[in-house]
């Protein structure tokens, strides 16, 4: 939704680019390594743009960190001391590196506990819907997707490509809305089907049971997760799908007389199933954008709805963890993504 | 081509299966025969520690699970008995002696003035322990407390004494708590002293406090009472609608409007406590007498800033802004739900809606209009180009500042609208100065006077730029006299008196334009909430009041289902889903078995 | 020789045209852009920014559609064709200017990338790469709270959080068009940095940024109403402010389904018409990708 459809491509080109390495298993080794140091890098940049983004505030940080409320000077002193803000820039600066890399993110000034408390209390709920969604949405993206690429120009295709356009166009916030005034409010004489509150209710019962109340307040929320993310593996599945139907391997396939599914099956789809699942791990960041807005609206308590918060009131220590937090998980499920398909290529292994 | 519909329809169908698989878990919930009071609520709890606590949603909850020294008398307001039994005062006003009722914690421990005398002095020694209620105990010198009498001795006299809106809280079960800036309290059951204590609170999902069998008064009607929140203001009313929440308050003009018709739905619509009003800058100064900020020098000239309250038509902004739902001020900052104290201008003080009015009033005071319509300052070119300063997220401000830019274009004044986000709106309108007009608000407690202290010379900002809580900047000589007054007037009517003079003062000066003010809109499920009091009992309010009053006497039907949670369309929707259910899963399957057998015969 | 050249590039370009009609799809989608940019450009000479005044808003409160009001008027009774209408020339601002913005930094970036080869090259790759993972809707949202939201703001917060994909791009592109023989010629005959990248690399790249800006744009659009949605706008009149308006004033609740379905299907026509042209036009250029669409 934030970035062009076919943008995964020349990053997944690239990683199978004629600049890697593409030797044996101590060229993976190696491979893995350099990558992993990448990501450090990264990291480390993240540390450190965060502290100098988040003194870009204008103003008086402590007051910005207050949210205006009325202090008197000798309470903002003691705040002013307690984080720090009395020392020179360079020594704040080491301060937070050291902070941050003990993974102490501070307190947070609305709720008034440790960041990395709140973070940890929400990171389930997350896990579970994020999860949950981008595993529906890339089997369904992937099985529709090459269907589609398969009979490319079908009716099927057609219709796939459409719809996965038309969902990919639509703003997350608004489908969630729509869904959650036809499914869950219910119009007319249609009754709500769905709770679209939280992650359980209130009254929730145990055992079996909640579980299936869990599943049943996950439906809305995953269901608009899933339209969203869902297209652009189907795309992406479908354009890659296309271009091995006209490999001479598939051609000699169907030669030797299998069936059209089973040359599909065995020989197409795990080809083409490559950069789709490499894009899944680098769209982790877009994934991550839908969920903040998917869990506003269905007050999932998450990571994402965590953020919102945060951007809301705004409570600026809260905001600059959960950002890099979230800045880091993505980054780390990329350089993952890149080493997994630098495994997984039989193009590379076989060079 | 069938196929992949097949699939497509059978993973939906496992979604719905799993839906209505839970919603009839739900309809067979054990608590059948309990009764549940469900209340929504639009913000989460920031805080279960009532020393850190803030926001409203949070010192609600607080009230109904801890006792205070008095609360607010149901039917009059003024302040009546609570965990202190009686009080009596000594000659100079300055030591309080308050005997502290003979309860119970809801752990059984008895209720001491040991614990109410660790509460302020926790609050008077530990700067984090000020967090949310710190002016209460500044004009503190010492608590003392023998067996159950409580002493409290003053630095100055305070009327408002009998209004402390600190909770008082079990010494045995908090004195452990070392660093309390970082305690969060969330231990369960608590202990508390009022009708309800809690027993489980989920971040961002909902409290669920139990009836106190111990509360001095006897034990509430209902068994449970929950607070359920939203992030979603639309979700929450759509909530009480399909029956999920029982009662939601604080509701905007356009979201009761919206509950309005429901026949199962008691709209309430009550005046408000609320006082909404324009805070001008008028120059702007720190506490040693410094100009600070950016403010319109015209603005500083009492006839420009009664001119503009000539030109603001308030009946329309209530229409308009407010749908209605409000009443025109032609007051201060206490409303009228506050018949003790409140004032309203007659006569000659009245500033009524009079545009031509404004424009002599400007025009004899030399500010003179130029070829475009606007005035400019009679010493010299600078035109009266104002900024009216707005928060980023509140849309019925953008309305109003339509509307006021309208007023104020009839009498030669331009508005500009700058919006802000609440943390910087606060620093430029409370602190920097750098703004001309700005929208402000107050929730006016029984006891008024914190809101009049927030126009005390002292409350402007240090000559650091820091601290203050001022809402007006103003600094007044007679506002200031009177105050002191106030402080020493124990005799109820004639304090009253003092603080209708200080309102007078406000209007006549016009530091600040009171607009109106609002109602206070709420609505709750007739068909579940059988009896509820509000507070003041007559047309008063709910979950808007303070006290604890309305959720101590409220009853509901017991609940026949517990949960209950989709009212009566569930049935249908459950019967509706399963069939569809059974239907769509019969057909995939089908379609599923057909196509693994064609596959299998592809194959061979 | 100029000539020559002016005439291949009018050959190339008629011969682009006639590919690029070849799909209907995008021959659609370009309709729906001519149209609406058509209409946001002449809005001023019909209507004025007064028709998003609520003072003005003299009709019904919350009328549904009807022969005077086809699309209904919302909660201060204005008119939401009209907003629509007015609105668009907002978003479809905010989209070109985000565009813009990420295009221009992407192109510089992508080109010299490609262009200088060893460290600054390299270096160049990092920062880009980093940026590529940021997530940028939380990233977008963060510089809005702490920059304030305005216009100004949200452009360069979408401009900022998008530009890594086309770098990439562009990157690919110049390392490709650097690798034919001709480029070798005209260094050897002492073309400096700048000869070569504007005049051999930045025509071969020019198409394929095209096929980017469309996308661009429409993700630009669509990220402003997300953020807008979530309050971190505080713009006049766009499509994403007119929902964050019925989210604010309860069209779901009052029934008002047009209030809440008109902006967002003006979102919806407008960026999916830009992704369909934006796919056509990658067909057309992609030879790779010719077959696919």
């Amino acid at each position: 939704m934030t970035t062009p459809l076919e943008a995964a491509e020349p990053a997944v080109a690239q990683a199978a680019g004629p600049g890697d390495d593409r030797s044996t298993g101590r060229g993976t080794l190696q491979y893995a390594l350099s990558k992993a140091g990448g990501a450090l890098f990264s990291i480390a940049m993240v540390i450190v743009g965060t502290f100098f983004l988040f003194r870009l505030l204008p103003g008086d940080p402590v007051r910005n960190l207050a949210q205006g409320r009325n202090m008197t000077p000798a309470q903002l002193d003691l705040e002013r001391r307690r984080l720090g803000l009395d020392k020179p820039l360079i020594d704040q600066f080491f301060d937070f590196v050291g902070d941050t890399l003990r993974l102490d993110l501070g307190t947070s000034y609305e709720y008034k506990r440790p960041v990395l408390d709140l973070i940890g209390e929400r990171l389930g709920p997350t896990l579970l819907l994020a999860g949950t969604g981008l595993v529906i949405a890339v089997s369904l993206g992937i099985w529709q997707g090459a269907r589609a690429g398969w009979r490319h120009g079908s009716r099927f295709d057609r219709f796939s490509t459409g719809a996965s356009l038309v969902l990919w166009s639509v703003p997350t916030f608004w489908l969630g809305l729509l869904l959650m005034m036809v499914f869950g409010v219910g119009i007319g004489p249609i009754p709500g089907l769905f709770p679209f509150r939280g992650i359980e209710s209130v009254d929730a019962p145990d055992g079996f049971a909640y579980l299936l109340d869990v599943a049943s307040h996950m439906v809305l929320p995953c269901l608009t997760l899933v339209a969203v993310v869902y297209a652009q593996y189907l795309l992406v599945m479908r354009s890659s799908l296309l271009e091995e139907v006209s490999q001479d391997y598939v051609t000699v396939a169907r030669a030797k007389g299998l069936t059209d599914d089973d040359v599909r099956r065995r020989h197409a789809m795990p080809n083409a199933l490559l950069p789709t699942v490499t894009l899944v791990f680098m769209r982790v960041g877009f994934v991550v954008g839908g969920a903040v807005t998917v869990e506003t609206i269905y007050t999932w308590p998450g990571l994402g709805q965590l953020f919102y918060e945060a951007v809301r009131v705004p409570d600026f220590t809260l905001m600059q963890g959960t950002f890099m937090l979230i800045t880091v998980a993505v980054i780390l499920m990329n350089t993952l993504a890149d080493v997994v398909y630098h495994v997984l290529d039989p193009r590379v292994r076989a060079a | 081509m069938s196929k992949w519909f097949a699939r497509l329809a059978a993973l939906g169908v496992a979604l719905l299966v799993a839906g209505q698989g839970a919603t009839a878990a739900l309809a067979q919930d054990p608590a059948a025969g309990k009764k549940t009071v469900r209340v929504g609520a639009t913000q989460a709890m920031d805080s279960m520690n009532p020393f850190l606590a803030v926001r409203l949603v949070s010192t609600s909850i607080h009230r109904w699970m801890y006792g205070y020294l008095t609360v607010p008398d149901s039917k009059t307001l003024q302040p009546s008995p609570d965990l202190a039994e009686s009080w009596t005062t000594s000659e100079d006003g300055l030591t309080w002696t308050f005997k502290i009722r003979a309860a119970k914690w809801s752990d059984g421990k008895p209720v001491t003035a040991d614990d109410a005398a660790w509460t302020f002095n926790k609050m008077m020694t530990d700067e984090a322990a000020k967090t949310a209620n710190g002016p209460a105990v500044e004009n503190f010198e010492s608590v003392t407390a023998s067996g159950q009498d409580l002493t409290i001795k003053l630095k100055a006299p305070q009327a408002s004494m009998l209004d402390n809106p600190v909770p008082i809280m079990p010494k045995h079960a908090w004195e452990s708590v070392t660093d309390m800036a970082n305690y969060d309290a969330e231990k369960y059951p608590t202990v508390s002293s009022g009708p309800y204590f809690a027993v489980e609170h989920k971040k961002d999902q909902y409290v669920k406090l139990q009836a106190n069998p111990n509360y001095w008064r006897g034990k509430p009607k209902i068994d449970e009472l929950q607070v359920i929140f939203y992030d979603n203001p639309q979700a929450a009313i759509a909530g009480l609608k399909n029956g999920d929440i029982d009662l939601i308050g604080r509701l905007s003009p356009p979201e009761f409007q919206a509950i309005q018709n429901d026949p199962n739905i008691e709209a309430w619509n009550t005046q408000g406590r609320r006082a909404a009003y324009l805070q001008i800058n008028h120059g702007a100064t720190t506490t040693d007498d410094k100009p600070v900020g950016d403010g319109h020098p015209a603005l500083k000239d009492v006839k420009v800033r009664q001119a503009l309250h000539h030109a603001i038509d308030k009946q329309k902004l209530v229409d308009e802004v407010q749908n209605g739902l409000a009443k025109p001020a032609d007051g201060s900052i206490v409303p009228p739900m506050y018949t003790d104290f409140f004032w309203e201008a007659s006569g000659d003080t009245k500033v009524g809606y009079d545009p031509a009015k404004a424009n002599q009033i400007l025009d004899d005071a030399g500010y003179k209009k130029g070829a475009d319509g606007v005035r400019t300052m009679p010493d010299g070119d600078r035109k009266l180009e104002f900024r009216f300063s707005i928060h980023t997220d509140t849309p019925i401000e953008d309305k109003l500042a339509e509307y006021l830019t309208g007023f104020f274009k009839e009498i030669g004044i331009t508005l500009t609208t700058k919006k802000l986000d609440s943390s910087k709106f606060s620093e430029e309108t409370g602190v920097t100065g750098l703004f001309d007009i700005a929208i402000s608000g107050w929730s006016v407690n029984p006891d008024p006077e914190e809101v009049f202290a927030t126009h005390l010379c002292s409350r402007r900002p240090a000559p650091g730029g820091e601290g203050g809580g001022t809402e007006s900047f103003f600094c007044d000589e007679t506002f200031e006299k009177l105050y002191q007054e106030q402080l020493k007037e124990l005799d109820r009517p004639k304090r009253a008196e003092i603080l209708k003079q200080m309102q007078e003062r406000l209007y006549t000066q016009a530091p600040i334009i009171a607009i109106y003010y609002p109602n206070d809109l709420e609505g709750y499920r007739k068909d579940r909430i059988t009896s509820i009091t509000p507070i003041p009992e007559d047309k008063g309010l709910l979950y808007g009041g303070s006290g604890y009053w309305p959720f101590y006497t409220v009853d509901v039907k017991a609940t026949a289902t517990g949960g209950g949670a989709t009212g009566g369309g569930s049935n249908t929707g459950l019967i509706v889903g399963i069939v569809g259910g059974v239907v769509v899963v019969g057909l995939g399957a089908f379609l599923l078995t057909r196509r693994r057998k064609s596959t299998a015969d592809e194959r061979e | 020789m100029t000539s020559v050249a002016a005439t291949r590039r009018r050959l190339a370009l008629s011969r682009f045209w006639a590919d690029f009609r070849k799909h209907r799809a995008g021959m659609i989608g370009l309709g729906i852009l001519v149209v609406a940019v058509v209409l946001a450009l002449v809005a001023p000479l019909f209507i004025s920014e007064d028709v998003t005044s609520v003072v003005r808003g003299t009709g019904e409160k919350w009328a549904p559609p009807s022969l005077s009001e086809p699309f209904g008027t919302d909660e201060s009774g204005r008119s939401i064709l009209l907003m629509v209408w007015w609105g668009s020339r907002t978003s479809l601002l905010i989209g070109f200017l985000a565009a813009l913005l990420s295009i221009v930094i992407g192109l510089v970036v992508g080109v010299a990338a490609g262009h200088f080869r060893g460290w600054l090259g390299g270096a160049l790759m990092r920062v880009t790469d980093w940026f590529l993972v940021l997530p940028s809707l939380v990233t977008a949202l963060v510089l809005a709270a702490i920059l304030g939201g305005s216009t100004f703001t949200i452009i360069m917060a979408i401009g900022i959080t998008t530009w890594p994909s086309t770098a990439r791009l562009i990157r690919a592109q110049t390392l490709s068009v650097e690798a034919r023989p001709y480029i070798e010629r005209s260094k050897a005959l002492g073309a400096g940095h700048w000869h070569i990248t504007t005049r051999h690399v930045l025509p071969n790249v020019a198409p394929l940024l095209l096929a980017s800006t469309t996308l661009e744009v429409a993700s630009a659009i669509v990220t402003e109403s997300t953020l807008a949605f979530l309050g971190a706008s505080a713009n006049k009149t766009s499509w994403g402010t007119m929902l964050r308006g019925s989210y604010d004033y309860g069209a779901a609740t009052q029934g008002a389904w047009w209030y809440i379905l008109i902006p967002g299907l003006a979102i919806l026509a407008v960026v999916m018409a830009f992704t369909l042209v934006g796919r056509a036009l990658e067909a057309v250029l992609n030879p790779r990708l010719r077959r696919a669409a």
